[in-house]
């Protein structure tokens, strides 16, 4: 990028809200994925719509690939600026505009984090339904872009299903609108469409979010199981039972080794080969008997071990482990790779033992916790980066295990999005006319491609990136960000802007700040 | 067959989808999808017609499997012969259009069709993936055929609600639910605006989670129906705000209630608009354009309103987004249906372009009859 554009960028932001320093720039070079990297030439950190739309127009104006950022939690590699270019760091937008109790929506900035819309509504008995697994640190413009699920999403659906009406800044500079509270399309679904886009065809500056009464009554059990056959066989006997549970998790031997060895500790039965967290939710009516009714379809199936929460505080633990099981795995080995796949969920059971064997076959350990409710499947491979021949194995293996799959009806994503990562996968479920015709809806959006190109679409040129062996712990890249964000030489009041839980630390969940971590050599 | 006062000069009707993507690659001039013909006066008038299409030939279930709860069909399948399939297994999906059981699932789609279960959602909230037939004759498809899926673009949502204008929507993936262990509605009348207003503001601030809220007027009759877990259903019955004398019907009553509110609403017009505002709003609108009739979708805040003259839309439009759900035909020629601002129209009409750039799906019944 050319001297001019960045002055011209200073000329619109304050000089802190430029950074085209080479050290702070590391901090950006990838996001949740650090698979793959690759280091803009600059980073932007708007404070209004309008400065977000002059830096588009700046971008344009000189032919500048340019994309936008969140917390940078996304696992796809969706903010990764492979081409270099502006990175538009969305995070000091994190304001809660308004909540309208009586209406049950929110009207947020894109750079405020998922869990802040549920405590600021918390007073009013709402919240906001769809709950990554990183809703403490991931923005709610990022779960926009990536059309974000979470293990709620069983019975409550995704992102696309909560999101009202958004403003956003199309790839020319265009500040548009679209969308309205009562979430009812007027003409085409444009909202719909540009809902998991991930950041392909617009930048979105401002969300109404639908907000939900909070359940009078919750239910959470976990079941153990001695085999992995039971344990799905009791997914689907619950389905076929005509419940619908609000959240019903699968979490392996390996998941649970990992958690029971971590400050995730949950209690989890440490001899199960597999277990299923299971919550029912609604009136408290009836929900009682709801729960019975799993607790026996589980010991039909032959769990050796149910437990009830009994209060909150002990629905709070089981779903500690389940919710920490990411970070916990830096337990098992230095470096992991989340992957996302969707299968039938009838078609559980075989997948789950092939991508035994494949472990087995690579000699990667393999984690799974996962949304058994929906066939979300997030198997977790588990390497050490210091040994080259094992980066070059997951490649493989993750191929294999998309393959697999789709095979099987499914699909290669279920949440994550397609980013960087699996663009060449997309052939695997999609024809040329498939991809044409969405290439077509793309260009509509984002005509010259400079708004987070090179994403999505399968590239026929060897991937390059693919394979460094220079993988970046992911407690480095905290340690990197905290540095920037807390005013190490980066932005200086970032630290005051940030909201008080967020300056606290997470206190449980994935993010990118806390994975045990850091053995690895650089 | 003839729409908007033209009668296309031929109708094909495939019996595949392959049959289907042949004669559209064959076809040169414009082409008029149509289902089962419920709602073909919804949109812009129809500008030409060389050739419809006909649906209801596309008519398997080509993959039902009621343990994963999914049901992939083909666009002609009517919504009663889904229901039928889905019941066997005691799945259903929370759909109801006033277009009725006889409309095609691809015309419910196309039109995004409604009824009283919008509180729970619309069919695009079930809609995990669709095959499409493009005006060259190409098919494509979008979304897949799992739950939970964000592999490539949400294009199904863009279909959704596009009138058969950017393609012909040949099979549909849905998603489904355990049918209700139970529903019920109450119904209430009330002397006047007001009364009924503060009826449907005590629902709101309540914990009921009714799936379908109408205040019907000028009758200020509110209805509601609970569909859950029969315990839960009991709950909700007996904490219904004290307001009133509410009347409650089950079974076999419940669906004929239901009936006679969908027949009530066909017998609406000749003019009537779909007011979109906020849940707080309906009072208020409902109050300021006086409509002969109306039925408002209360916990959303859409009113579905008859006017005796066109002459509020344009006021209406100045402060809410409305939508022409029924008008004749002459009056759907000088004013648009959707009454869309320039950015959307501009993105719809780059959308349109973009499909068909030659203009020849549907000539006239969505964005590009929006300006003349």
């Amino acid at each position: 990028v050319k001297k001019e554009v960045i002055s011209k960028l200073r000329q619109i932001l304050a000089a802190p809200c430029v950074v085209d320093d080479e050290t702070e720039l590391l901090v950006y070079e990838c996001d949740g994925l650090p698979l793959f990297k690759n280091k803009p030439d600059v980073v932007v950190f708007p404070r209004t719509v309008d400065e977000v739309a002059q830096v588009v127009r700046i971008a344009n104006e000189y032919r500048v690939p340019f994309l936008p950022r969140g917390a940078g939690t996304g696992l796809s590699g969706g903010a990764l600026a492979i081409e270099g270019g502006i990175v538009i760091e969305l995070q000091r937008m994190n304001r809660i505009l308004s909540i309208d109790v009586e209406n049950r929506i929110a009207v947020v900035q894109p750079g405020v984090v998922n869990l802040h819309i549920s405590q600021a509504a918390a007073p009013h008995g709402l919240y906001y339904a769809p709950d990554p697994s990183s809703q403490m640190s991931c923005s709610i413009g990022g779960n926009v872009a990536e059309n974000s699920g979470g293990p709620h999403c069983l019975k409550y659906g995704m992102t696309t299903n909560h999101i009202l009406a958004i403003e956003a800044v199309t790839a020319k500079g265009e500040i548009i609108r679209l969308g309205n509270p009562a979430g009812e399309p007027i003409g085409m679904d444009l909202l719909g469409v540009i809902v998991g886009s991930e950041g392909t065809f617009a930048i979105v500056t401002e969300i109404t979010v639908r907000l939900l009464p909070k359940p009078q009554a919750v239910k959470t059990l976990l079941a153990a199981f001695h085999s992995v056959e039971e344990c799905s066989q009791t997914v689907s006997d619950v389905i076929a039972a005509g419940i619908v549970p609000s959240a019903l998790e699968f979490v392996d031997a390996k998941t649970i080794e990992a958690v029971e060895a971590s400050v995730y500790k949950a209690g989890y039965p440490q001899d199960a080969v597999a277990a299923l967290l299971i919550e029912v939710d609604g009136f408290r009516d009836g929900l009682e008997e709801t729960s019975n009714a799993i607790v026996e379809i589980c010991r039909r199936n032959r769990s050796y071990d149910i437990r009830v929460a009994k209060d909150d505080e002990e629905r709070a633990k089981l779903w500690l482990g389940r919710k920490g099981a990411f970070g916990a795995m830096g337990r098992l080995a230095p470096d992991m790779i989340t992957m996302d796949a969707v299968i039938p969920r009838t078609r559980l059971p075989e997948v789950l033992v092939a991508i035994d064997r494949m472990s087995e076959r690579y000699g990667l350990d393999v984690a799974n916790v996962f949304h058994a409710g929906d066939g979300n499947l997030h198997p977790l491979i588990l390497f050490d980066s210091r040994y080259p021949d094992q980066v070059d194995k997951i490649f493989g293996m993750s191929e294999e295990i998309m393959k697999l799959c789709v095979d099987v009806g499914g699909s290669l994503s279920g949440e994550h999005g397609i980013g960087y990562e699996k663009k060449d996968f997309m052939g695997l479920v999609f024809t040329e006319a498939d991809l044409d015709t969405m290439m077509r809806v793309k260009r509509v959006f984002n005509p010259d491609g400079l708004l987070n190109p090179s994403k999505i679409f399968p590239s026929r040129r060897a991937c390059t990136e693919v394979g460094k062996h220079t993988t970046t712990s992911t407690a480095e890249i905290g340690k990197r960000v905290e540095e920037v964000l807390l005013g190490v030489g980066g932005p200086a009041d970032a630290q005051s802007r940030r909201p008080q839980a967020y300056r606290q630390g997470p206190a449980g969940g994935p993010d990118a700040q806390e994975k045990p971590h850091g053995k690895a050599p650089r | 067959l003839t729409i908007d006062g033209i009668s296309p000069s031929k109708v094909v009707r495939p019996e595949s989808i392959e049959e289907l993507a042949r004669a559209l690659s064959r076809e040169t001039g414009a082409i008029v999808p149509i289902g089962a013909g419920t709602q073909t006066s919804f949109g812009n008038p129809l500008r030409r017609a060389d050739c419809a299409v006909d649906l209801t030939g596309l008519s398997r279930i080509t993959e039902y499997v009621p343990a994963d709860l999914t049901i992939h069909v083909e666009a002609g399948v009517t919504l009663e012969r889904l229901e039928h399939t889905l019941l066997e297994n005691n799945q259903f999906l929370p759909l109801d259009p006033w277009n009725g059981p006889a409309a095609t699932v691809g015309g419910i789609a196309a039109a995004n069709a409604q009824g009283p279960f919008r509180a729970a959602g619309t069919i695009r909230d079930w809609i995990i993936g669709m095959k499409v037939v493009e005006v060259d004759g190409r098919i494509s498809k979008a979304g897949g055929r799992v739950v939970k899926n964000v592999t490539g673009y949400d294009l199904q949502k863009l279909y959704t609600g596009s009138l058969g204008t950017l393609a012909v929507i040949a099979e549909i993936s849905l998603k489904l639910r355990a049918k209700f262990g139970r529903t019920a509605t109450v119904v209430a009348r009330f002397s006047d605006n007001e009364a009924a207003a503060e009826c449907v503001a005590a629902i709101r601030k309540s914990p009921l989670q009714p799936v379908s809220c109408e205040w019907i007027g000028p009758e200020n009759e509110v209805w509601l129906r609970f569909g859950e877990d029969s315990r839960a259903v009991d709950w909700q019955l007996k904490n219904v705000p004290a307001v009133a004398d509410w009347v409650v019907s089950e079974g076999s009553d419940e669906a004929a209630a239901w009936e006679r509110l969908r027949n009530r609403y066909n017998a609406f017009g000749p003019l009537v608009m779909r007011v979109v505002g906020l849940p707080t709003a309906v009072r208020e609108i409902v109050e300021e354009y006086r409509p002969a009739a109306w039925i408002a979708h209360a916990l959303n805040g859409i009113v579905l309103m008859q006017l005796s003259s066109p002459e509020n839309i344009r006021s209406i439009r100045g402060k809410y987004r409305a939508v022409i759900e029924k008008a004749p035909v002459e009056l759907r020629r000088e004013i648009p249906t959707f009454g869309l601002n320039n950015s959307e129209y501009e993105l719809m009409k780059q959308m349109k372009d973009a499909f068909d750039p030659e203009g020849r799906l549907n000539p006239g019944r969505h964005v590009d009859g929006e300006r003349s």
